[in-house]
């Protein structure tokens, strides 16, 4: 494993720099913008050379969507990935010519869908020979030994070249998607889910067969999992994303020992291994992942996290997302008049439903750290007035041995805390 | 320690079940002689890899299965609904035998044998089902409050009448509404003022019956999320409502057929945990379906596992867990990565499943197994007890007719 | 595919033509599947006969005069029933042999859809392509284009078409032609877009193959289905269209055309003289049946569904 000291110039391949990947969201008739889905909001990390980074998280938390970005697939709406070339870090969405068709050798994918990333009218020879073709690497020769030679390295052979890919089973097929992807002889390749769909007889196969190509070859590997036990084998490094940002950073083993976020630690606990304590009590997380559209101010995980501070942000939002789930509540709520998103006046139909609301919200009923952020509660006649403390975003912050955590908590008070 | 408490009584036992499919290249033998028992009160996990026959065992159940190309070749699937014993109301007496139940005759009924009307009743009322993907299984065109009520009008309509405060010898269009089968007439009937206002206590009564349903499953503000349609909720609230809607009628069965792996696992723990509190608060027997070992382990009492279409070994979780005799159990617990798997090392099965047509008489884990030896090859093994509660359908525990016995001090290339 | 035959190839080593051959039992399958459905074997049979006419009617009927597709005038023998020696299926009111004007009938009818379906599809694909694979505004003026032809009747529409040009066969085949392509769009821009969305297109796009490669060896072979489909379906009505379109007189006078035939015969009808509409109006139907069954077998074939199970 790497130290974490000043990375060597031609170490690094790949360098993702405040990455961001916003989506229109449309609507009407005349399909105006209304607002933009957050998939991917400033994210940052470095790929170098023959490691495995694993890029977890949860479904909508924006890591199809940066290993896309990562791929060149997609161009970010901010910041960019710059790569390596010769020694001079150069962003990938500006290439042009010979340098494009380099950064495409070299940066190579494989999908979760094996049987949807295999054009299904092609055969195997097509498939895997295909890359060799484009870059007029073989001649039509001894493009077939080439393609023989792909093949069975990835434990397929010179019978599979002429099938279709609905011929093979799901592993053999994520075999031959490693073929294709290998052909160039890539520096990396952006792994998105690739054994999410295999039996896990079957995804052991893969695994092994991705880490023996690993070793032979040197490659880098971004492995996009939301699968835990898979990215702990896997990955030297880890990025564990939520909401469209990063939560935490850093090496794998060393996260797992001690995980620096809360959502790292939820995550964690939620599937544990066949290995553990059979009668270790496991618990999901309160709730929805809230709207990308309107992330949560502070620290995103605030809405979900039973660690929570006055310090994490909270906000009027917060405030109508729980009188949203409030029985006989929501219903009586006829505006909000908002100054900023931390202060804001409610306005209910009935003085007895404002009275009902800033009852409850001095109560029990809400999060305690909720209250404590609370600078102002007023109420006015079928009116509440609320003002929360303003905080800014709670961006990374290093610590020791090159880890990261968006946190406002301690390793020491995240660690310690123990379920209610 | 299942065993001890609940003695013999079971609610469903299959019995050499058989599904084949029609295909092409000939008779696909899906699910093959499959038998086991589902106890009162207990999870039985059924666990194996895609094309295996879990997900057909579990819909013959309720016959979901597509016909053709599906065919029952044979077996039964005998279910008897929990009738409580009235003398110990279920906790184990002298008169029932410590079963719990009523003792008396047999009411068993064969599910594979009997008419699709008695078919229907027993749907959604003694067995329920969920699905993997929620999204597919609830209607989009209804909100999710009328789909729970049909389930009510169609199992539930003395008890709605009753809980309308309507005498229960109520007949006429009051009672066809509240049981889900207009006839025509029926809406300018109901609109007269005196069934009207039945019917507006009739609606009331089953709006709370639905919330009630929805509140077990711990959803907050459920008279709002009645009003929601399907594509309205995240995929782990309609996971919840599907549960509402299977477990409204308290049913003895519940066949969850991998209910949560379209689910993050934050999601996924918390929806199991909701099973596992109403299954034991209800004392409803599950069969849980999944692919996936540790949340078997998680979740159940015993645990089947089933491979190309035949279970190949059955015991209680910790029986199997501990000590799993199979060499395909021991290879699937195996190829999961662990924290202390060294990278790359992974012991993967080698091969893929075989195709089902046709099998010969030899073990279906022939050609994959690193233990096989010639007795694997010419006889066909069936599940033999090891201890009075775990079963395995190896050679390596059991004499083979004939051939050269498998153990697992050898290792065959 | 069984485990033999792949041994076989491996014992014959590989060569070019070893994928070609895989090629052609794929394709051998998809006839397999046509050859599985009795209708669609009825329908290929009877195309099969109507095509063999078309092909060899200067040999099985003679013309005898400068322009074959003029029906010939034999004014001795007007109004004769089917059965008279010479005319085996009877004359018309102007001595015209209704065998010369069935068997010609069918190579004006090859013409007309052959010529209709042709450059309907090739246009329609061309323009759902573009407006597919462009998107943007390119794609909301053509489908807009699209949306007012398609909100206007086949039928009266190209009937308008044929009717301000003048009666000519010609023009009728220019009128359908500019009726038709708009189905062609359609299917072909919402085949496009939804196989845009596949991850194999992203893979040819990571290996970096070239957009015009990616359309040409990714999109195009896999969209191709149900325009052929709709194709075969076309080849039947276009001539139903047609003929009603000559039926009403937007053809010249006295071609050897179905539907002119029908028009012409009808008169007679009323009197007794059937045949003059009849044979022609049969084979009108059957053209139409014919293609109509091979369409739809044609679907079922080719369905990804069932293909390669």
């Amino acid at each position: 494993m790497r130290a974490a000291a000043e990375p060597q110039a031609d170490d690094l391949i790949l360098s993702i720099r405040e990455v961001k990947k916003h989506y229109p969201i449309r609507e009407g008739a005349l399909q105006r913008v209304v607002g933009h889905v957050r998939a991917v909001d400033g994210v940052s990390f470095d790929i170098r050379r023959g490691e495995t980074v694993g890029l977890v998280g949860e479904s909508g938390c924006g890591k199809t969507t940066l290993g896309r970005v990562i791929a060149a697939l997609a161009d970010p709406t901010e910041g960019g990935v710059h790569y390596n070339m010769d020694g001079m870090m150069s962003r990938i969405d500006r290439l042009e010519g010979k340098a494009a068709r380099a950064f495409r050798r070299n940066c190579q994918m494989v999908f979760q869908d094996s049987f949807a990333s295999l054009n299904p009218r092609h055969l195997v020879i097509d498939l895997v020979g295909r890359p060799l073709k484009v870059y007029n690497e073989a001649t039509s020769a001894n493009l077939i030994e080439r393609v023989v030679e792909l093949l069975e390295q990835v434990g397929l052979g010179r019978q599979h070249l002429y099938r279709y890919p609905h011929q093979f089973s799901g592993g053999q097929r994520q075999r031959i998607s490693i073929a294709r992807a290998l052909a160039l002889n890539p520096e990396v390749i952006v792994l998105d889910e690739p054994t999410s769909a295999l039996d896990v007889s079957v995804q052991a196969q893969i695994l092994n067969l991705l880490n023996d190509l690993q070793k032979e070859r040197n490659l880098a590997y971004l492995f996009v999992t939301h699968d835990l036990s898979v990215v702990r084998h896997m990955a030297d490094r880890l990025v564990v994303m939520y909401l469209g940002k990063v939560a935490e950073a850093g090496e794998t083993q060393a996260i797992f020992d001690s995980p620096h976020h809360p959502y790292t630690r939820e995550l964690m606990a939620a599937k544990p291994d066949l290995e553990a304590d059979a009668n270790v009590e496991v618990r999901g997380l309160e709730g929805n992942v809230p709207d990308p559209a309107r992330p949560p101010r502070g620290c995103r995980f605030h809405t979900r996290c039973e660690l929570a501070t006055p310090a994490c942000g909270w906000e009027v939002d917060d405030v109508v997302r729980w009188l949203e789930d409030a029985p006989g509540m929501f219903e009586h709520l006829v505006g909000v008049e908002r100054q900023t998103d931390f202060a804001a006046r409610l306005a209910f139909d009935s003085e007895e439903a404002a009275g009902l609301l800033s009852m409850a919200v001095r109560s029990e009923q809400v999060p305690e750290a909720m209250r404590a952020a609370m600078r102002r509660l007023n109420l006015d006649g079928d009116k509440v007035e609320i003002e929360f403390e303003d905080v800014g975003e709670i961006g990374l912050t290093a610590r020791d041995d090159g880890r990261m955590a968006a946190c406002v908590l301690s390793p020491e008070e995240v660690a310690s805390w123990k379920r209610t | 320690m299942l065993d001890a408490k609940h003695g013999g009584a079971t609610v469903a036992s299959v019995r050499d079940l058989k599904v084949h499919f029609q295909s092409k290249r000939g008779v696909v033998h899906a699910v093959d002689g499959v038998s086991f028992d589902i106890r009162d009160g207990e999870t039985l996990g059924l666990v194996g890899e895609t094309g295996c026959g879990k997900s057909v065992t579990g819909r013959s159940f309720l016959r979901l299965l597509p016909v053709p190309p599906g065919i029952l070749a044979g077996g039964s699937v005998m279910f008897s609904a929990h009738e409580v014993c009235t003398g110990c109301e279920g906790t184990g007496c002298e008169t029932c035998e410590g079963t719990g139940r009523k003792a008396g005759q047999d009411r068993s009924v064969n599910l594979l044998g009997i008419p699709s009307e008695d078919m229907r009743r027993i749907r959604g009322d003694r067995i329920a089902m969920i699905f993997q993907d929620p999204g597919k299984a609830l209607n989009p065109t209804l909100p999710v409050g009328a789909q729970i009520a049909e389930v009510f009008l169609q199992h539930r309509t003395d008890e709605l009448i009753a809980l309308a405060g309507l005498p229960a010898d109520t007949v006429g269009a009051v009672r066809r509404f509240a049981s889900q089968s207009p006839r025509l007439g029926d809406g300018w009937l109901l609109s007269l003022p005196g069934a009207r206002a039945q019917r507006r206590r009739v609606e009331e009564a089953l709006a709370t019956m639905v919330a009630g349903a929805l509140a077990e499953t711990q959803v907050p503000n459920p008279a709002k999320l009645m009003a929601r349609y399907p594509h309205e909720l995240s995929g782990g609230m309609r996971q919840r409502v599907m549960i509402a809607q299977a477990l409204a009628c308290n049913p003895d069965l519940l066949i969850a057929d991998e209910p949560t792996t379209a689910l993050d696992v934050t999601v996924e723990a918390r929806i199991l945990e909701l099973i596992r509190n109403l299954q034991q608060r209800r004392k409803t027997s599950v069969l849980y379906i999944s692919h996936d070992l540790s949340l078997v382990r998680r979740i159940s009492d015993r645990v089947a596992v089933m491979y190309a279409g035949r279970i190949v070994e059955i015991g209680t979780t910790t029986e199997v867990f501990a000590n799993p005799r199979h060499p395909y159990t021991r290879g699937l617990m195996a190829a999961v990565p662990g924290a202390d798997t060294p990278r790359g090392r992974l012991a993967a099965i080698r091969g893929t499943v075989p195709e089902l047509v046709d099998p010969p008489a030899a073990c279906r884990f022939c050609g994959r197994c690193p233990y096989e030896t010639s007795a694997c090859r010419n006889n066909d093994p069936f599940l033999e007890a090891i201890t009075p509660s775990h079963l395995v359908a190896c050679f390596i525990d059991h004499p083979a007719p004939s051939g050269e016995r498998p153990n697992y001090g050898r290792v065959t290339a | 595919m069984t485990d033999t035959s792949q041994s076989r190839i491996d014992a014959e080593g590989m060569t070019a033509d070893t994928a070609f051959r895989v090629r052609m039992r794929r394709l051998f399958g998809v006839l397999q599947g046509l050859a599985s459905n009795p209708a669609t074997v009825i329908g290929l049979v009877i195309i099969g006969l109507m095509l063999a006419m078309a092909i060899f009617a200067p040999w099985i009927s003679e013309p005898n005069s400068p322009d074959p597709y003029q029906m010939p005038r034999d004014w001795g023998a007007v109004r004769k029933p089917p059965g008279t020696p010479g005319h085996l299926l009877g004359t018309t009111n102007e001595g015209g042999d209704v065998l010369y004007g069935v068997i010609w009938g069918s190579r004006t009818s090859l013409q007309l859809s052959l010529m209709v379906v042709g450059s309907t599809m090739i246009f329609g694909t061309i323009i759902g392509s573009i407006a597919g694979l462009v998107g943007g505004w390119v794609d909301e003026v053509l489908m807009r284009i699209v949306d007012v032809f398609l909100s206007i009747p086949e039928l009266i529409f190209a009937l308008a078409i044929a009717a301000m040009l003048g009666p000519s066969f010609g023009n009728i085949i220019f009128a359908l032609a500019v009726v038709l392509w708009v189905k062609y769009a359609r299917i072909m821009r919402a085949q496009v877009l939804q196989i845009k969305q596949h991850d194999f297109v992203d893979a040819a796009r990571v290996i970096g193959d070239s957009k015009l490669n990616i359309y040409l060896r990714d999109i195009l072979p896999n969209a191709v289905t149900p325009v052929t489909v709709q194709a075969t379906l076309d080849m039947g009505n276009v001539v139903l269209i047609g003929a009603t379109l000559s039926f009403i007189g937007l053809a010249e006078a006295g071609i050897a055309e179905w539907g002119v035939l029908v028009s012409e015969g009808q008169a007679g009808i009323a009197s007794g003289r059937w045949w003059a509409s009849t044979f022609p109006g049969l084979m009108i139907f059957l053209w139409a049946l014919s293609f109509n069954l091979v369409g739809d077998g044609l679907r079922d074939a080719l369905d990804p569904r069932t293909e390669g199970r």
